[in-house]
């Protein structure tokens, strides 16, 4: 036990380090104009391991004011995360004003429809809210960015590196912290050591990820492509969908020679 | 171990399969401003070969074979007709696909766009993926009924014929916008 507790200590020490060098990175690269939300989260997670240390010392690990100032500061961290993630949805899509009016209104909706199921099918043990709430969050930045990710796809748009390893990286911690919150909630005070090593692991590979992918200067604003008239749009776009019906249909009779052809 | 475990991982596991699906196909994607003007394999590459290919799939040309070649003959002729309706299909779809890329261009420039379209393509896209899959196995079970696919070339000439004319006309007025713009700032005039 005394061994966990020593390799927890050295991963604390190795997390606030590396957030530290994080920070001085963003503010050396002058990224953190690039990424304000993302700047801000990253000092926000900074100062809750400074307070979490200190709660520690003075209250101890169990004591409940350490349990509550923990929770606490990770919801702020966590909504600190979720605007981090919206800002990168922002850069990638916003450059194409059309397809961003759109997919905001898909990612808000998706976002609070998975957030909503997911507090609801966990129920509201009181004990296991904080948890359950952390997951919903969690779970909520993984399905904007796998739509973040689908909507890139869809429409063919290119994805700076910085704000695509960003991504990357917020979705493999978001994973990883929604199955631990499941196991934790299974195994609940077994697990509860285990479940600290391993998530203080996995936030250390996404700070290495972010410090990879802000090592370069990036760009304050992105730029535009050459916009088509608002005509274009709305003279092609139903032409062409009725195009895709058509050859929808022509299929349709091939694959049912019986039914009437349009 | 609870239900709820089961289900958070499952929900995982699906978003790591949709997220992997989505970054493997992003790499080595185009630009959509970097492409312009109209996809040369919008249906007129293929049509070149509908004459041919209507023989190959005629039902007279098997008929008199059935009668007069070998059984082994037969067999070998109803394989290769079944590999020139999948390499047709194969290049239907390659047209459907080259009116779609068309479609996602032109959203992805356009500073407005309606969701009911954007949404009525994705289902057209599904509709379409589904019948072609469906299409393509009954043909390589030997149960689709080869012939009709010709039905479906005469569409998509036409379809690249008119998106053609419309594209042509696109460029048309854009390039009669930017004449009209030059010869505003040339009197000195506000464009704004």
């Amino acid at each position: 036990m005394n061994e966990i507790v020593a390799f927890i200590k050295v991963l604390w020490g190795l997390t606030i380090l590396l957030e530290a060098g994080l920070l001085v990175l963003l503010l050396y690269r002058k990224n953190h104009r690039a990424f304000p939300f993302f700047f801000t989260y990253v000092l926000m997670a900074f100062l809750e391991s400074i307070v979490l240390m200190v709660s520690y010392r003075l209250w101890g690990f169990s004591s409940s004011n350490a349990v509550r100032i923990a929770w606490g500061t990770q919801g702020l961290v966590i909504l600190g995360r979720a605007l981090a993630v919206a800002e990168i949805c922002r850069r990638v899509l916003g450059r194409y004003r059309g397809i961003w009016a759109l997919a905001w209104r898909v990612l808000v909706g998706s976002a609070v429809v998975v957030l909503l199921y997911s507090l609801a099918i966990a129920g509201l043990e009181w004990q296991l809210l904080a948890l359950n709430a952390d997951r919903g969050l969690e779970l909520t930045i993984t399905v904007v960015v796998v739509m973040l990710f689908l909507f890139a796809r869809y429409y063919e748009l290119t994805m700076e590196p910085a704000a695509r390893l960003l991504a990357v990286s917020f979705f493999l911690y978001s994973c990883f912290a929604v199955l631990n919150d499941t196991i934790l909630e299974n195994w609940k005070y077994r697990y509860a050591t285990v479940w600290n090593v391993v998530g203080m692991l996995a936030y250390l590979a996404s700070l290495l990820l972010w410090l990879w992918a802000v090592r370069n200067r990036q760009l304050e604003i992105t730029l535009e492509p050459a916009l088509l008239s608002q005509g274009v749009y709305e003279t092609l776009a139903p032409e062409i969908n009725l195009r895709l019906k058509l050859l929808n249909e022509h299929l349709n009779q091939v694959l049912c020679p019986e039914a009437k052809r349009p | 171990m609870s239900l709820f475990f089961y289900l958070f991982s499952g929900l995982i596991g699906l978003l790591l399969i949709l997220f992997l699906w989505s970054v493997r196909s992003t790499r080595r994607r185009v630009p959509p401003s970097t492409r312009t003007g109209v996809p040369d394999e919008c249906g007129g590459r293929n049509m070149a070969y509908l004459p041919q290919i209507r023989q190959a799939l005629g039902k007279t040309d098997y008929e008199f074979l059935s009668k007069r070649a070998s059984r082994e003959m037969v067999r070998r002729v109803r394989r290769e007709r079944r590999g020139v309706a999948l390499g047709y299909l194969a290049a239907l779809r390659g047209d459907f696909q080259s009116l779609l890329r068309m479609a996602r261009v032109i959203a992805a420039l356009s500073p407005e766009v309606a969701a009911v379209h954007e949404f009525e393509r994705l289902r057209l896209t599904a509709k379409f993926a589904w019948q072609y899959e469906m299409i393509r196995w009954k043909l390589l079970a030997g149960f689709a009924p080869v012939p009709q696919l010709d039905g479906l070339s005469d569409l998509v000439s036409g379809l690249s014929v008119r998106m053609e004319t419309a594209m042509k006309e696109l460029g048309e007025r854009a390039a009669a916008a930017a004449e009209l713009a030059s010869s505003m700032n040339r009197r000195g005039l506000d464009v704004a």
